[in-house]
């Protein structure tokens, strides 16, 4: 189990690494710098000291859960990816702060087509149904199969891999996940159409919406997994390195479709940019806008839609202890 | 397929928005790009696709409206409608619009852009104007 969470750890750590490089050539560090700069020595020397604090805080996370007792491996298995998130927020702080002083104020004109003609969502946006059909498909296998499902079985486990906390044999214990994970990739597929519809358009736009279908996937799969471990015995390391079987390609498909230059970076005002990573505009009608810090797109928080959505994310969440075991 | 008409608004002009959306929108109203009985899209789709506040945009279609290009219906948007051209009868009129040509040409020389390339735009422009 120490080796699953050092290469989930690595995993976080390579992705981290490669964060520079998942935004548009125009950006770096959440802020827009003129073109060339990426490979000027500022740049460069930029991208290298944020690498540095990612590396030393993954080895000394990977080194910890190795070389730790056993009876401190659950406590260091739940700190380090929080270690390792704050050590990259820090870092990539400290970079943009200190790209202040390069930051240009990318300015172009907007145009509206006028035309009257539905916009049609992209070919593949039903494929944004599936997470749903399997997590029910999950739930119907699991209805045929009552009678095979242990009275009591194992939800949550330790960081060595042992079963830490059981559910028995009720609606809330064996359908609780496929609930919660129904109710969450409902909130992804509205977050994704809400994105089509209330952003500008573009041509990532479409990739946008590809992501988040594949982010629903990614949490049907998990949840979907989790249901059916109670009568598969799935072993807890493949659950838990199941995601990476859709995070790794879609970093991999997202970074390259998003650093295309296929078109200009939005204009919105840097003003609007608070610390450079929200955004809130009460003059831009746009509830989505593209982000400035990763690739994707993020709300425009000055639109009391966006609070909305918010709002049912947290509800989801609430709802996770009444549905759940 | 024909493209459809697009508006265009520049943050970094200096005019303010509902200007430069009126005045876009008019060129392709006057230019027959947009004909009596054609709709134009939302204010929300409008503002969103300009980056512009959902006010600013409605106050362009209002001052259009106000001009008689638009009539706006609750829940059908903005329709264009047949305007009838006001007459102008005294010179008055003609000063005006000499004083407005000046001032817009003396507008784009502040700005830097070469005394022959406007005569030259003036000059095709006034082509386009008289076959119209």
């Amino acid at each position: 189990m120490r080796l699953v969470l050092c290469t989930i750890y690595v995993f976080m750590g390579a992705l981290l690494f490669e964060l520079p490089n998942m935004t548009r050539r125009e950006l770096l560090f959440a802020v827009p710098v003129p073109p060339g700069f990426r490979e000027s020595r500022a740049g460069r020397h930029s991208i290298r000291m944020f690498r540095l604090v990612i590396v030393a805080v993954v080895a000394a996370a990977a080194g910890a859960l190795l070389l730790f007792p056993t009876r401190l491996l659950n406590a260091t298995a739940g700190a380090m990816p929080i270690a390792i998130l704050l050590a990259a927020g820090i870092g990539f702080r400290w970079q943009n702060r200190a790209l202040a002083a390069a930051a240009v104020q990318v300015t172009r004109p907007r145009e509206a087509e006028i035309t009257v003609a539905p916009e049609y969502l992209p070919w593949f946006a039903w494929l944004g149904a599936g997470p749903l059909v399997i997590l029910a498909a999950a739930g119907t296998w699991l209805y045929l199969h009552w009678d095979r499902i242990p009275a009591r079985f194992p939800v949550h486990f330790d960081a060595a891999g042992q079963a830490n906390r059981w559910a028995e044999r009720t609606i809330k214990g064996v359908y609780g996940p496929l609930f919660f994970g129904a109710e969450l990739c409902g909130w992804v597929l509205i977050m994704a159409l809400a994105g089509w519809f209330g952003s500008r358009r573009s041509r990532s736009r479409s990739v946008m919406l590809g992501g988040m279908i594949a982010v629903e996937y990614l949490l049907g799969l998990v949840f979907g997994l989790i249901s059916v471990q109670a009568l598969l015995g799935i072993p807890v390391w493949a659950i838990a390195l199941a995601p990476m079987a859709i995070l790794i390609p879609l970093v991999i498909v997202l970074t390259n479709k998003m650093s295309e230059p296929w078109e200009p970076m939005d204009p919105t005002p840097n003003e609007c940019w608070k610390g450079d990573v929200l955004y809130y505009n009460p003059n831009d009608a746009a509830l989505f806008v593209e982000k400035r810090d990763v690739l994707g797109y993020t709300l425009n928080f000055a639109n009391p839609r966006s609070w909305l959505l918010l709002l049912a994310l947290a509800l989801v969440i609430a709802s996770a202890p009444f549905i759940m075991a | 397929m024909a493209q459809s008409p697009r508006i265009r608004f520049d943050p970094a002009a200096g005019i303010p928005a509902v200007r430069q959306i009126v005045d876009s929108l008019r060129v392709l109203l006057v230019e027959g790009q947009l004909v009596p009985g054609a709709t134009l899209p939302s204010v929300r789709r409008v503002a969103m696709e300009l980056g512009v506040h959902f006010n600013t945009v409605a106050d362009a279609y209002r001052q259009l409206a106000a001009e008689g290009w638009l009539e706006l219906k609750h829940g059908r948007g903005a329709v264009v409608v047949p305007r009838i051209v006001p007459a102008v009868r005294d010179g008055a009129r003609h000063g005006d619009l000499r004083n407005r040509l000046r001032g817009l040409v003396a507008q784009l020389r502040a700005e830097g852009i070469p005394a022959a390339s406007i005569a030259d735009e003036l000059r095709a422009m006034a082509k386009v104007v008289k076959r119209s």
